[in-house]
């Protein structure tokens, strides 16, 4: 499947690395191989928008910041070991 | 170097140094396995216990943030997953593997501007709550990838699993995780139904 221009890398072996190049597991020649494909193809660029988008909403959204209380928790559980109490 | 004795003090110390800094991603992490704080904090203080029991095998100079983070992992999967008795999900990747590799084709052009618009438009919430729906290993890989930034390599090593696996459950989490989405934004009408992707130039 092509979007109908020439590339001398295919659509569809691009659209298939489109994960390890978010997750940067791309080696050096397949990732330039991306970045010069994806700045002549349009459509492709729109599919990897959309994954790179997700990912950092994602990125975002989902870390955790621990409660006070739990970080505490856990000093003292230490500080326990620490002096040989426990 | 290594002959000397440690006390027990000393080993208290370097662990606190060490592994307090992974505190907040080891909580967000037990927060999306468990999807709820009193859950996430027993998990992540459990694994604390557990990790500073073992300390004297992990090998100093090593990954220390993956070796929390399998901790955790193990943990969950082996007792708190059973506690919130949820169906058994491992068996997920064992579903038909190559239907993963149709080829994902492009939508015609603009309609990808207003998907990316429309995720964009979405709250805070509405990501946390289509993560939350993945099946369990999905999630887990989803996480370690997007916000901890583990190579995939160190995914495989924390799950227990080959390095294939991993790349199919963010392949299929993610386009889970990808669907939800766009189903959120239509139902918040940021997106026409017409613009959602994967359909239209099969």
């Amino acid at each position: 499947m092509s979007c109908g221009n020439p590339h001398e890398v295919e659509c569809t072996t691009v659209l298939e690395m489109v994960y390890l190049y978010i997750d940067d597991e791309l080696d050096e020649i397949r990732r330039v191989e991306v970045v010069t494909h994806l700045k002549e193809c349009y459509p492709c660029a729109g599919v990897f928008q959309v994954e790179t988008t997700i990912k950092a909403r994602v990125q975002v959204c989902c870390s955790g910041q621990a409660p006070q209380q739990l970080r505490a928790a856990i000093a003292e559980q230490l500080r326990q070991s620490m002096s040989g109490e426990r | 170097m290594s002959n000397q004795v440690t006390t027990q003090t000393e080993r208290a110390q370097r662990f606190e140094e060490q592994a307090l800094p992974y505190l907040d991603g080891l909580y967000g992490a037990a927060m999306r396995m468990t999807r709820n704080p009193s859950d996430a904090e027993d998990l992540v203080q459990e694994t604390f216990v557990k990790a500073f029991a073992a300390f004297d095998s992990f090998e100093q100079g090593t990954n220390l943030k993956a070796w929390l983070f399998r901790i955790l992992t193990n943990t969950y999967i082996n007792s708190y997953r059973k506690k919130q008795r949820q169906p058994h999900q491992s068996s997920v990747d064992e579903l038909t593997d190559y239907q993963l590799h149709e080829a994902e084709s492009h939508t015609s052009r603009g309609l990808r501007s207003a998907e990316v618009e429309a995720l964009d438009l979405l709250a805070d919430d509405d990501i946390v709550r289509a993560m939350s729906e993945l099946p369990d290993e999905f999630r887990i890989a989803v996480y370690l990838a997007d916000v901890e930034g583990f190579p995939y390599k160190e995914i495989a090593e924390i799950m227990e699993t080959p390095v294939g696996t991993v790349m199919s459950r963010l392949h299929r989490g993610r386009k889970m995780l990808r669907e939800h989405l766009t189903q959120y934004a239509i139902d918040h009408g940021y997106m026409p139904a017409s613009a959602a992707s994967g359909g239209e130039d099969a």
